[in-house]
């Protein structure tokens, strides 16, 4: 058995049991110091396609470091209604069995307030909930992102030509730097450096337990076919409460590519508004932020934040190839409704779940309630909907998220990202076990609506240069141009339809 | 059609009611260039496109004179714009960097009486048909996403000659015409989204006349 397949089958082995994970140090604070932002540039390791497709990555895979609750322990989201006095405020918290202290975090019009730690924050918020002057009061419930890695230019592109993007960019060559599109993430590769961090000992709860690698210097290096520094605007890192979001896991750099990677460059892959310049705000931790101590983890909350900076900070799009299942977020729809008020448009990953029961996507769900925010589904290079990808009444356009069980590797979606097995040391067993790199690159097939969401994404950006500056009707043209699939009309699988860029960058003409 | 070929057939039949300018009954033959403003019926439609819904037009054409005072003339026009491709929501218009030109080329037969003879001015109305080929290119298109199609249509028009001399004259003419559902079927135009279908308008014009 090839390395690659032992560390396909680790992998699947930590998505079997859940990824249920206990710390063995909890409590031992995160560390990360930059080292050095002068570092050799990253390492490209070509196309990788020959290892077998991996399963996107559904919603029930928990934490493998954290607490496996969908939840964090010890606070929880609360909003109170304009106007209420303070002491009202803390007579309700007291109530409801909270701490009277509360923080207010920067972008934000909400607050985080203590519980104990051994209180249910989903009974305590509950209780909150029901006083008269809350608004919301909600858990801190963990979102993820939707993908999964797979193994590994513009011939393996099957996705634009399936939607007609070569005739697309005649008519917008890839919008220009004015548009700025957040991608809100797991961070991006978009810059050098050598980071310290602290890699205390862990275990796979049930599974093997891993050595502490001590204070370890890791390097990082910007993706050299996502562009150079210019490319790159306001990264926000709320994670590890910086600005520097550098990705330690590969997910946010390969949606990064779908949106704007460099095309025409005679390196790599396209992407498809290849102009735009990308604002990396990084809301989800990932294995090795995990391991690593990160002091946030990517809450509904953290979410809310990292939207809320990104319209602030003069984002116009909005890509959140990422969500969750389980009781509503009201922070975070309030977030996005504030971000299509403000004028960015949002494109939100429909969810993986269809296999494992089909639950309501949490964020997807608020599709249809703001015009101006989307929620995509998959399909693959036959146009049918992805095994994976959700369905419901709230799909609203699908786009290609690959579907490589009925085509295989090369039925994903290709963008430069890291070469995992520099990053993914864990998946060879504690005798491999070893300090991750994030300097060496790979292009590589993923799957999932998280690939189809970027799609949508770089399309907003393209409508948007084209003269489209409302979300509301960026949503409208989308859907009205769709190409559609399944039943006549909008149905729960395809929702309006295949998006085509074309056709809506095109728009009306006097007759035709 | 049956009631525009009524139309024609009474103009041409009418009884003469003082000697034809051109020559008593004598058959003339003259021909003229014209030069006008059109405002078209489907005003947001062109609006959207154009940025307004009027524009200049040119053209000419031969009229015979006839005895009796009746005329028949075949004239020729041409308007042509340039705007953009737009999306329409919810009645906002986004115009979109994608260049659209709009062409219209009437080819007009009408059929007409002449009032007067004795004065220097010499008012006259008449009505027709007309054969518009409508014309509409942007950029980066393929063949099957232009426009290229000729719809009929029907028109009454009433002007003021004023001769110069036995041979030059001019004249201000202001014409109404109709070509019903030209417009408004394909619900990708924005014609359709106004529910506008008449590619007719209002047109007035000054021509310049040349023959006897």
């Amino acid at each position: 058995m090839s390395l690659s397949k032992v560390a396909t089958a680790l992998a699947a082995a930590l998505v079997a049991v859940g990824a249920a994970v206990a710390a063995q140090d909890a409590g031992i604070p995160g560390l990360r110091a930059l080292i050095s932002d002068i570092t050799p540039p990253g390492i490209d390791n070509g196309v990788r396609e020959s290892d077998p497709p991996r399963e996107p990555r559904p919603n029930a895979l928990d934490r493998a470091i954290r607490d496996p609750l969908p939840f964090v322990r010890g606070s929880i989201i609360v909003k109170f209604k304009g106007g209420t006095a303070a002491a009202s405020e803390r007579a309700m918290l007291a109530r409801a069995g909270a701490s009277t202290t509360m923080e207010t975090p920067t972008y934000s019009d909400f607050n985080i307030a203590s519980i104990d730690e051994s209180a249910d924050p989903e009974a305590v918020a509950r209780v909150l909930a029901a006083q008269p002057d809350v608004e919301y009061a909600q858990a801190r419930y963990r979102m993820h992102p939707t993908f999964v890695p797979n193994d590994p230019l513009y011939s393996m592109q099957w996705n634009y030509p399936e939607i007609d993007m070569e005739r697309a960019w005649d008519l917008n060559p890839g919008a220009t730097s004015s548009v700025i599109v957040a991608v809100i993430d797991s961070g991006i590769a978009y810059r050098n450096e050598l980071a310290r961090f602290n890699a205390p000992a862990w275990g796979l709860r049930g599974g093997p337990s891993f050595p502490a690698l001590g204070q370890i210097d890791v390097p990082f290096a910007a993706a050299p076919d996502l562009g150079g520094p210019d490319r790159f605007v306001a990264p926000r890192d709320f994670i590890w409460n910086g600005n520097d979001p550098i990705d330690l896991d590969g997910h946010g750099t390969h949606v990064a590519g779908t949106i704007g990677q460099l095309t025409n460059n005679g390196v790599g892959t396209a992407g498809m508004a290849f102009n735009v310049r990308l604002m990396p705000v990084k809301v989800i931790d990932s294995l090795w932020d995990d391991i690593f101590r990160s002091p946030n983890e990517g809450t509904d909350d953290v979410v809310a934040r990292g939207v809320r900076y990104a319209v602030d900070s003069g984002a116009r799009v909005l890509n959140m190839s990422i969500g969750r299942t389980g009781p509503p977020s009201p922070v975070v729809q309030e977030a996005i409704a504030y971000a299509v008020r403000n004028g960015a448009f949002v494109a939100v990953a429909a969810g993986n779940d269809f296999e494992q029961g089909n639950p309501v996507e949490v964020v997807a769900q608020f599709a249809p309630l703001i015009q101006g925010m989307v929620a995509v589904g998959s399909v693959g290079r036959d146009r049918v909907r992805a095994y994976y990808s959700t369905t419901g009444p709230y799909i609203e356009l699908v786009a290609p998220g690959g579907n490589q069980r009925s085509g295989g590797t090369a039925g994903g979606i290709l963008q430069q990202t890291f070469d995992l097995g520099f990053v993914e040391t864990y998946t060879g067993g504690p005798s491999r076990y070893g300090a991750p790199r994030f300097d060496v690159f790979q292009y590589q097939f993923f799957q999932g609506t998280s690939m189809a969401t970027p799609h949508v994404a770089g399309f907003a950006a393209l409508l948007m240069q084209q003269g489209i500056k409302s979300p509301a009707a960026i949503e409208a043209a989308m859907e009205q141009y769709a190409t559609d699939l399944g039943p006549a009309g909008r149905d729960d699988q395809y929702g309006y339809g295949l998006i085509n860029p074309r056709a809506a960058l095109r728009g009306m003409g006097l007759v035709k | 059609m049956t009631r525009i070929t009524a139309i024609l057939a009474l103009l041409m039949l009418a009884p003469a009611t003082s000697q034809a300018q051109t020559g008593g009954d004598q058959v003339t033959i003259r021909g003229f260039g014209d030069a006008g403003v059109t405002v078209f019926s489907a005003t947001q439609s062109f609006k959207a496109i154009l940025g307004k819904p009027n524009g200049p037009l040119f053209g000419g054409g031969v009229e015979l004179g006839l005895p009796r005072h009746l005329f028949v003339s075949v004239a020729a026009s041409r308007f042509r714009r340039s705007g953009h491709r737009v999306f329409v929501y919810q009645g906002e218009i986004f115009p979109l960097n994608v260049p659209a030109t709009i062409t219209v080329t009437p080819l007009e037969l009408t059929a007409g009486y002449r009032f007067a003879d004795s004065s220097r001015l010499v008012p006259y109305a008449g009505g027709g048909v007309g054969w518009h080929k409508y014309q509409e290119t942007s950029a980066h298109s393929a063949s099957a996403d232009d426009v290229n199609r000729t719809f009929t249509g029907y028109h009454v028009l009433g002007g003021l000659e004023v001769p110069f001399s036995r041979w030059i004259g001019a004249a201000g003419e202001a014409q109404w015409g109709s070509v019903p559902n030209a417009l408004g079927k394909d619900p990708n135009g924005v014609s359709s989204v106004y529910h506008e279908h008449d590619l007719g308008g209002f047109t007035v014009r000054v021509k310049v006349v040349v023959g006897r």
